[in-house]
């Protein structure tokens, strides 16, 4: 499949009939799960500090980047790093995870640099827009630096799927998905259930939930708060890496900037669901991937628009989002 | 209590500045174990500042916080919860946006014991059984008598050796505040031991064994309750 593929090459034959909406759709869905997972990372600061943290995009790419170096490939020509390779061939989903949970490490240092500092000193958190749009700045220029600005792509079916697509439809009407898709849909979808688990039901989660509330009182409670922030900052740098990594399977790792385009549509996403809303992410993800899904070829340069316009379009009606409440709630 | 009491609390030239504004300055004041101590002055005298210094929710310009032998003065606040002491604070500030069952959950957050848990959650139902009728309602929801009524539930289910409670009495009806006040003696009496802040002069010292008098960040007076409800500087300026 050729660049900026996400979405299944349309159907050439056929205007509008039913196959092809049936296909849009479940490549709305698969599209809209990695929308849902990256956004959900936002929401997650945002509901507990009530700031966005904008080096997410930034991580999302350094999490592109280190699965690609934990899968043993060598980088390209430019760079500090270039035409070398970690000694070590790690299969693709042990790579995946590897570069989620180093992703995640990088968030945390985030937090330390672009956000503690601040908070501590009670500043204003219009601050931390500038403190943590400096920190992607810095991340995205050593990214450059390092391997330099040519895009990378991860080993073909990297999966190791048997079928590169599966047909939904009949052998007359054939309904394409491609697998991978389909792989990215169930990942997503396990992380999004064990997130909305461990949010309602753990006591970790209602402690999370005390933190979104109240500082105070979560303090008063016995939390460790500067604990739970830092793994806030983890899990969400985890979410951006894992959704940096599966955007780079579906197509390819374009450089640097990979994140940047990303990075806006996700913070669409939250606003479209209602900021610091955990469903609002995940239901803006989807809304989102399918209405992008359902762009027609003929437009696909526009692609990117479509989002904010329907992003535009919602809050004229629900300025507080589709979902807008302020903070993690029930789910 | 006699003289050879260690005191479970003890607050030693403590000073706690806003920014330029100080709002305590070098106050001294100990609670034994068991006692019920209150601590009264008007507004602004620095008494909730000196509950928020213990349970460390801001930070100690100069003394020292003993508590139970051990010196707190630097420990974070979920060290504080974890060493016994709970704190009820001003405002109530219980999480409106939970149930009042996972509100008391919260409470002994810092407890690993399950079993124990779920009975002292039906201890506190049966102390207020208000609660237990809204045990799933959500807590933001509750009439001001039962917030407070939770938000001293919730400080007890961390079965804490001392109980930090500010104005618990605030804007409540007159029927509310005694059957809170009788809450109150029922702790005492289960040994509990309570530092208790109130503007309602007359009411505290009614319910404490001793009390200090707080005036702009100083300890001006200080003595058994009943000998301070008997003082005719403290009748003049607290008890009307
Ligand atoms: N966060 C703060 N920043 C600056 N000054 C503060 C802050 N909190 C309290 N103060 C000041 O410190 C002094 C003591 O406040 P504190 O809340 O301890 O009084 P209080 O005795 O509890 O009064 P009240 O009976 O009204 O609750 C007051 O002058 C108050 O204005
Ligand atoms: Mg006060």
């Amino acid at each position: 499949m050729r660049g900026g593929a996400l979405v299944a090459p349309p159907d050439r034959q056929a205007g509008v009939d039913f196959s092809q909406i049936l296909q849009n759709i479940l490549n709305g869905l698969s599209i809209g799960s990695v929308y849902a997972i990256f956004a959900l990372g936002y929401t997650l600061v945002f509901s507990i500090l009530g700031i966005i943290n904008f080096a997410h995009g930034a991580v999302f790419t350094l999490g592109a980047y280190f699965t690609y170096a934990l899968t043993g490939q060598r980088f390209g020509f430019n760079g500090l790093l270039s035409n070398t390779a970690l000694p070590v061939a790690l299969p693709f989903i042990v790579a995946m995870l590897g570069g989620a949970t180093l992703a995640g490490l990088v968030s945390v240092l985030v937090e330390r640099v672009a956000f503690r500092p601040l908070r501590q000193r009670n500043a204003d958190r219009l601050l931390s827009v500038v403190s943590s749009l400096g920190v992607a700045v810095i991340l995205v220029n050593l990214i450059q630096y390092l391997v330099g600005a040519e895009s990378y792509s991860y080993p073909s079916n990297p999966f190791g799927l048997s079928k590169p697509a599966i047909n939904f439809g009949s052998v007359e009407r054939p309904i394409p998905v491609r697998s991978i898709q389909i792989v990215i849909f169930a990942v997503a979808l396990v992380i999004l259930l064990l997130l909305t688990l461990a949010i309602n039901r753990t006591m970790l989660g209602k402690a999370l939930q005390a933190v979104a509330e109240d500082l105070t009182t979560a303090r008063l409670l016995g939390i460790n708060t500067k604990r739970l922030i830092v793994l806030t900052f983890f899990v969400s740098g985890f979410l951006a890496g894992l959704a940096g990594t599966l955007v780079g399977a579906s197509q390819s790792i374009t450089g640097p900037y990979f994140g940047i385009t990303f990075g806006l549509k996700g913070l669409g996403v939250i606003v479209l669901g209602g900021l610091g809303n955990v469903s609002g992410a995940v239901l803006g993800g989807f809304v989102i991937g399918l209405a992008e899904a359902f762009v027609p070829p003929q437009f696909v340069q526009y692609k990117e628009a479509v989002a904010f316009a329907i992003l535009f379009l919602i809050l004229l009606i629900r300025p507080q989002g589709l979902l807008g409440r302020t903070q993690v709630q029930k789910v | 209590m006699t003289e050879t009491t260690e005191p479970l609390l003890a607050v030693k030239q403590l000073s706690v500045r806003y920014g330029g504004i100080q709002a305590l300055s070098s106050i001294n004041l100990a609670v034994l174990p068991g006692e019920v101590v209150a601590l009264i002055g008007a507004n602004g005298a620095g008494k909730s500042t000196t509950l928020r210094a213990i349970s460390r929710l801001i930070d100690v310009a100069d003394g020292s916080i003993i508590y139970d032998g051990a010196d707190i003065t630097r420990a974070r606040p979920h060290q504080i919860v974890r060493a016994g002491i709970a704190h009820s604070p001003e405002g109530r500030r219980i999480l409106a946006r939970q149930t009042v069952q996972d509100n008391l959950r919260l409470g002994a957050y810092t407890r690993r014991d399950r079993k124990q848990i779920a009975a002292d959650m039906d201890a506190q139902y049966g102390l207020f059984p208000r609660l237990a009728e809204r045990r799933k309602q959500i807590a933001g929801t509750l009439s001001g008598g039962e917030q407070q009524m939770l938000a001293i539930a919730r400080a007890l289910m961390s079965r804490p050796r001392l109980l930090l409670l500010d104005e618990p009495s605030l804007g409540l009806a007159p029927l509310i505040t005694a059957e809170i006040f009788t809450i109150i003696d029922n702790l005492h009496a289960e040994g509990v031991t309570i530092l208790l802040v109130e503007q309602n002069a007359r009411l505290a010292l009614a319910h404490a064994d001793r009390g200090y008098v707080l005036e702009a960040g100083s300890i001006t007076f200080s003595g058994p309750a009943s000998a301070l409800i008997d003082d005719e500087r403290v009748r003049q300026a607290y008890l009307g």
